[in-house]
């Protein structure tokens, strides 16, 4: 059991150090043999017993993506169906890819955009509101209906160029502007999309992913969950 | 329970942190350094993954990191979170602090852009009027530059530029491309100096504290380093007025623990640095600590392409990159900025970005077709005046997660940040036209300030205590045991990226340290 737990705490030094400060700390981390055990697993067997040996196989997983449907949290219905339209009209599937619908970048961007400080929020409510609002002014019906080129009628206009960073300011060109960017994203960075690719000249975006690096276990504040229901009240009123 | 009282206590473990370190333990003195962050180890804390894979699918987490615009899902674990250190702001005026706590700091983490500071930012206000010179010049620095420069390996060629001082470098044999040939032809043209970049190339792709100044350090014996906490004030002996150590908490366990040193370096980014001694309420008889923070404008510039690399034709004429550094206000007056600006030159034979193109669906796919490996980016640097009204103090009513007064930081650009940004980017649009070259898009005007993560200042270093914190060695006017080796020192930012010249003051500021101790006078 000393000797298990010595290799333990090996194990868990070696996994904080950089390699080019590797030999520095673990000379200092020659700690002395424990002259105690832990106290004793609640059981004839010790927890740990096996699980060095316990793999499962990332391949054999799915994520939910791909097989649960989202609900639509954020946007009311009206909005979301302007945003499934301007979707498609900005992300159109093209050369046997998926487009923005077909991706579910719509839904994934009612999950974002919800989860997402104020002015993000304010940005597409407003976009989507304004666009349905400019359609019916000037087509007489809610822009979810427009054809192509009445959509573009709308769109096109507002559409402005920017450099890395810093979007246009004026709130139209702004709203249209980082939708298109962030429905192509979506798409682009999809399951979908990443089935379509052929391999040798297509290869989804990779890159190098950190986990949280030893978090601090106790801090004492907690980030809200956007859609955490509460359960109802119970009062004593009669 | 008394434990040992280490010769010098250094703060950080960043570029500043780690060639103090260096220095110190070299020159025979035992240094203690304690780091606010974990140790990362990136075979066990990262992988690689296709962003479909990720939960947000590549987005930055979604109300995390609003200042750190260059975050993104895969990186977003190595900033430090806004909510766990959060600093306040004028909403009307934001601020992008932009932080890194693992060890190492933000020596992993940079652009590896390698300039000296020339004379022209050194003695400012000799040459405009304005802000304070420095208390040192070029000269007083070459040496620790031309050491610097071999440590990092910075590739450049000593190209005569009095704006832009040779050093010590591996010469940029690499060949210029015909778009950067063009672009250099009307630069010159226009008097513009146009050059090849100056890089750090590091070792093995890394050019980091942890790589370059660390290993050192420890080689020596004389370096023991704890990670994970995070020093909450210096401590002071009433009896001498000199710093004698500081206390600390643990980051996991919140442990409140305390150490004694003789001396003090402090080395955990320009605002840290300050934020803690000002927690301290110490060492500011001048009354300009927190004050004439500045930086760098950064996001202004241009996107075009090359017309003749369309359609396939990109590989033989683009890519590549240069430097054009400040050729305002030398031996011309700007009308109405001081001060100058460089810009980036890049050329890129790859895709172009969407963002290039007000167009969407099939329109804009065809213009991403046509106009691949076409593209030609100048994106200027230019220099913010060191004011007094740009500060940082102690909130009061933010603290961190650990209970520490938190920074408020109050910066804001004037006209002469934006009447540069404006003459840059058109500068920018008129060099284009002239090398023949489509502009797609053009910004004239500044990210948020601190979007450069070049904060500089704060501690500022002089000949006079009344107006300075620092003399010209980084140390302390009012404590002598007290050093600050990072970039609060600086006096003026200059267009020019500062690793290189904190770098340079931190091996000088620990040389004169270390020769201080031996003859006892620290």
């Amino acid at each position: 059991m000393a000797m298990q737990r010595r290799d333990f705490m090996r194990a868990m030094l070696a996994a904080t150090v950089a390699p080019a400060v590797a030999t520095q700390m673990e000379a200092q981390a020659a700690a002395p043999t424990p002259t105690k055990e832990g106290p004793p697993a609640p059981g004839p067997v010790p927890w740990m017993r096996g699980l060095d040996s316990a793999k499962v196989d990332p391949a054999s997983t799915i994520s939910p993506e791909e097989i649960g449907l989202e609900d639509v949290r954020f946007f009311t219905q009206t909005q979301m169906d302007t945003l499934r339209h301007l979707s498609d009209i900005l992300v159109p599937p093209l050369k046997g890819k998926p487009g923005a619908v077909a991706a579910g970048a719509p839904e994934f961007m009612d999950f974002y955009v919800g989860e997402s400080l104020p002015d993000t929020k304010m940005l597409y409510q407003g976009g989507l509101d304004w666009i349905d609002s400019e359609s019916r002014q000037k087509l007489g019906k809610p822009f979810a209906q427009t054809n192509a080129t009445e959509a573009d009628g709308l769109i096109k206009p507002w559409l402005r160029t920017w450099m890395t960073d810093h979007y246009p300011h004026p709130v139209h060109e702004r709203f249209l502007t980082v939708a298109l960017h962030d429905l192509r994203f979506a798409t682009t960075n999809s399951q979908a999309w990443a089935d379509t690719m052929t391999g040798k000249e297509e290869k989804p975006w990779m890159d190098l992913y950190w986990s949280p690096v030893q978090p601090d276990i106790s801090r004492d504040y907690f980030r809200p969950a956007q859609h955490v229901v509460t359960p109802a009240k119970h009062t004593s009123k009669r | 329970m008394s434990k040992e009282v280490v010769d010098v206590l250094i703060i950080g473990s960043g570029h500043s942190g780690g060639m103090a370190a260096k220095m110190l333990t070299e020159r025979g003195i035992n240094c203690l350094m304690l780091n606010a962050g974990p140790i990362a180890d990136v075979t066990k804390n990262a992988e690689e993954k296709p962003a479909h894979a990720l939960p947000y699918r590549g987005f930055r987490p979604p109300s995390r990191l609003p200042h750190v615009f260059q975050s993104n899902e895969f990186n977003a674990n190595v900033w430090v979170d806004e909510k766990e250190v959060p600093y306040t702001y004028d909403p009307e005026h934001p601020y992008n602090w932009v932080r890194v706590r693992l060890f190492g700091g933000r020596s992993l983490f940079w652009s590896r852009q390698s300039f000296r500071l020339s004379d022209y930012e050194l003695k400012g206000k000799s040459h405009d009027g304005f802000g304070d010179d420095w208390p040192i010049n070029h000269a007083d620095l070459d040496p620790y530059y031309s050491k610097v420069e071999q440590i990092f390996h910075v590739t450049g060629n000593k190209d005569g530029i009095p704006q832009m001082p040779d050093g010590d470098f591996f010469n940029d044999k690499t060949p210029w491309s015909p778009a950067m040939t063009r672009l250099r032809t009307v630069a010159e043209k226009n008097k513009f100096p146009c050059v090849k970049q100056r890089r750090a190339e590091g070792h093995d792709g890394l050019a980091s504290s942890v790589n370059l100044l660390l290993p050192a350090a420890f080689a020596t014996g004389k370096l023991k380093v704890i990670p994970n906490v995070i020093v909450r004030e210096l401590s002071v002996d009433k009896n001498t007025g000199l710093v004698n150590g500081a206390h600390f908490v643990d980051r996991i366990s919140r442990r409140e623990m305390s150490v004694k040193a003789r001396v003090v370096v402090l080395a955990a980014g320009t605002l840290e640095s300050t934020r803690l001694l000002m927690n301290s309420k110490i060492a500011n008889s001048s009354g300009v600590m927190g004050h004439y923070l500045c930086d760098q404008t950064y996001g202004v510039g241009v996107t075009c392409s090359v017309p003749e690399a369309r359609n396939g034709r990109g590989a033989k004429i683009t890519g590549g990159g240069a430097i054009m550094p400040r050729f305002r206000n030398l031996d011309t007056k700007a009308s109405n900025f001081l001060r100058g600006y460089a810009y980036n030159c890049y050329s890129s034979t790859g895709a172009m970005d969407a963002r290039c193109f007000a167009t969407y669906g099939q329109e804009l796919e065809d213009k991403l077709a046509e106009y691949h490996g076409s593209g030609v980016t100048l994106s200027a640097m230019c220099e913010v005046l060191a004011r007094y009204e740009n500060h940082v103090r102690p909130s009061t009513d933010v603290v961190d997660a650990w209970g520490i007064p938190a920074l408020h930081i109050q910066a804001r650009y004037g006209d002469n940040e934006f009447n540069m940004a404006r003459d840059a980017a058109d500068t920018a649009e008129q060099l284009a036209h002239e090398a023949g070259f489509e502009v797609l898009a053009k910004n004239s005007e500044p990210n948020p300030p601190g979007y450069s993560i070049h904060e500089l200042g704060t501690c500022r270093m002089g000949n006079d205590p009344k107006t300075s914190v620092l003399n010209k060695w980084n140390q302390s006017h009012d404590i002598k045991n007290l050093f600050v080796v990072d970039g609060a020192s600086f006096v003026s930012a200059g267009w020019q990226n500062p690793t290189m010249t904190i770098l340079a003051l931190a091996m000088r500021s620990s040389e004169y340290l270390a020769e201080q101790m031996r003859l006892r006078a620290v």
